[in-house]
């Protein structure tokens, strides 16, 4: 921080009221006491301050991956070790499918399971998207959900484990019905 | 008549003049009358002149005996004083016509010397190795041979000479608002964008209204960061709801960071910080002052997962760590080179990319 503040000893020496009214006397004696060092900066002398740097350390930092550089730093540990840093975060890594939040639901049960208990967030998303992925989910919750309407006594394996076999009659069922609307 | 002073002189310096001649101001070109008055006369003044210099002047031999340094050393009993053989800078300067300068600040004798680099951070090298030239190539327009660009309009708009007034009038500034934007140059080999300084600044709206205790925090927060020391500033503008009042509050602290500083503090934040933030989502594309330097700033939360202020979290008041804006300064002329070369060195940006 650099608030400089010059010294001015000269005030603290001169007399504090100076408003009473003294003997003349009094004022010259106080005045020729006065025998402090003056140290307040004149015009026409710039002082030259040193420049204030902090100390630093260097320091290795090992990055997630295991790649490590050195810097210097103020902090004085020697080693730093980060858990989240360039190499492991979505952000840097946009391609990364380890990084990306994907679920892998190849049985298609979550699928099914959002179809008949799914709300607002988490509701089967319409077909629109271009995605093959996304597409055959939607149908299969499509499915998944008139398989619901008929056997509404089941439970949810016993649905699941009826799926391959009702496949073939069920798809032309789902088309005849698509067609319709 | 001024003009023509300095070679007068010099026709009198110059040893050519003593040769006797019948135009000694020959150098002039042109003689006044006034010249030819006995006070003024060339010939009488060169005449005051010492023939033979002092240099020649024979040193006697037991002079030249005498004068045995080392001797004279080593026959000292106790080492001389320090300040004999150790030069100090002055401590104040007093001027440019004072006789005792004080030496240049790269000099490291001067007071003002600050040494280094010390190191060659990993930003700057990647910036050398990899950056600059994925820029240049990035960046490069082809021109067939003989293509000339066509000639652009003055940016400045003259006056239409509709009234008198208009005559010797300065230019008008262009259309829509008075400001001349930087000119964007081609980017070429010796004007690839870099970036110059980053500066941390940092607005602490509590110093005001509470104890200096917020500035102190923050000024020290700012500091380990960047290691470098922070500059206060009081506040410009009034502020009501936080009881600012401009010239009296201290109120903000500011660090800026050059050279091998800078670059340290750019890999940090660049490998360290920003991932660490939780949904950050990078820099928003339109910010930018339209001339090369992007800005974007850091909430108290994320000031704190600097490895420096983490290493010793508790010495920090919670609720004092301070945010901060940190400013990037590019050499580059347009928001669009500079956000190249930041997301080239690792910072990302997102939304509508503004240019």
């Amino acid at each position: 921080m650099s608030m400089h503040t010059t010294l001015r000893r000269t005030a603290a020496t001169l007399p504090s009221s100076t408003s009473t009214i003294l003997p003349s006397s009094q004022i010259i004696t106080s005045q020729s006491k006065s025998t402090t060092f003056v140290c307040s900066q004149c015009r026409h002398a710039t002082l030259l301050r040193r420049p204030k740097r902090p100390y630093t350390f260097t320091q290795l930092i090992t990055l997630s991956d295991g790649s490590a550089f050195t810097h210097r730093t103020s902090s004085p540990a020697p080693v730093y070790r980060s858990t989240r840093d360039t190499r492991n975060s979505l952000l840097w890594n946009p391609s990364s499918s380890k990084l990306m939040n994907v679920e892998d639901d190849e049985a298609g049960r979550l699928a099914a399971f959002r179809a008949r208990f799914g709300r607002s967030f988490d509701a089967s998303v319409p077909a629109a998207e271009a995605d093959p992925d996304a597409k055959k989910a939607a149908v299969e919750a499509a499915k998944a959900q008139e398989l619901a309407d008929q056997e509404e006594e089941d439970n949810l394996l016993d649905l699941i484990s009826s799926f391959g076999q009702q496949e073939a009659p069920l798809t032309e069922k789902e088309k005849g019905k698509g067609k319709k609307h | 008549m001024a003009a023509r002073e300095p070679s007068r002189y010099l026709a009198r310096a110059l040893p050519r003049a003593f040769a006797p001649s019948a135009r000694p101001q020959a150098f002039l070109g042109r003689r006044n009358v006034s010249d030819e008055a006995p006070a003024r006369r060339l010939s009488d003044q060169l005449e005051d002149l010492e023939t033979s210099s002092s240099l020649s002047a024979p040193v006697s031999d037991a002079d030249a005996k005498s004068f045995d340094p080392i001797a004279r050393s080593k026959a000292r009993k106790t080492q001389l004083p320090r300040s004999r053989y150790q030069f100090r800078s002055p401590k104040y300067d007093r001027g440019p016509l004072h006789p005792h300068q004080p030496p240049v600040p790269s000099d490291p004798s001067s007071r003002l010397f600050v040494p280094g680099p010390f190191a060659l951070p990993r930003a700057e090298q990647t910036y050398n190795s990899t950056v600059a030239s994925d820029i240049l190539t990035l960046c490069y327009v082809h021109t067939p041979p003989g293509f000339k660009a066509p000639v652009k309009a003055s940016r400045l708009r003259e006056w239409d000479d509709s009234s008198p007034y208009h005559k010797n009038r300065p230019l008008r500034g262009p259309r829509g608002g008075d400001v001349l934007r930087l000119l964007r140059k081609p980017i070429k080999f010796n004007n690839i964008p870099k970036i110059e300084r980053i500066t941390i600044h940092s607005y602490v709206k509590n110093a005001a209204s509470d104890h200096s205790g917020w500035l102190h925090v923050a000024g020290i927060a700012v500091q380990a960061i960047s290691n470098v020391r922070v500059e206060t500033f009081k506040s410009k503008s009034s502020v009501a709801t936080w009881s600012i009042v401009p010239g009296r509050d201290t109120v903000a602290v500011k660090a800026e960071l050059q050279g091998e500083n800078m670059y340290h503090f750019l890999g940090k934040l660049i490998d360290v910080v920003l991932p660490r933030i939780k949904d950050w989502p990078g820099v928003k594309g339109s910010s930018g002052d339209s001339s090369g330097n992007i800005t974007f700033g850091l909430e108290p939360e994320q000031v704190a997962l600097f490895p420096e202020i983490e290493v010793n979290y508790d010495m920090y008041p919670p609720k004092m760590i301070p945010g901060c804006h940190i400013t990037l300064h590019t050499t580059a002329k347009a928001d669009k080179d500079a956000r190249l070369l930041l997301s080239a060195m690792g910072i990302p940006f997102y939304g509508k990319i503004i240019h």
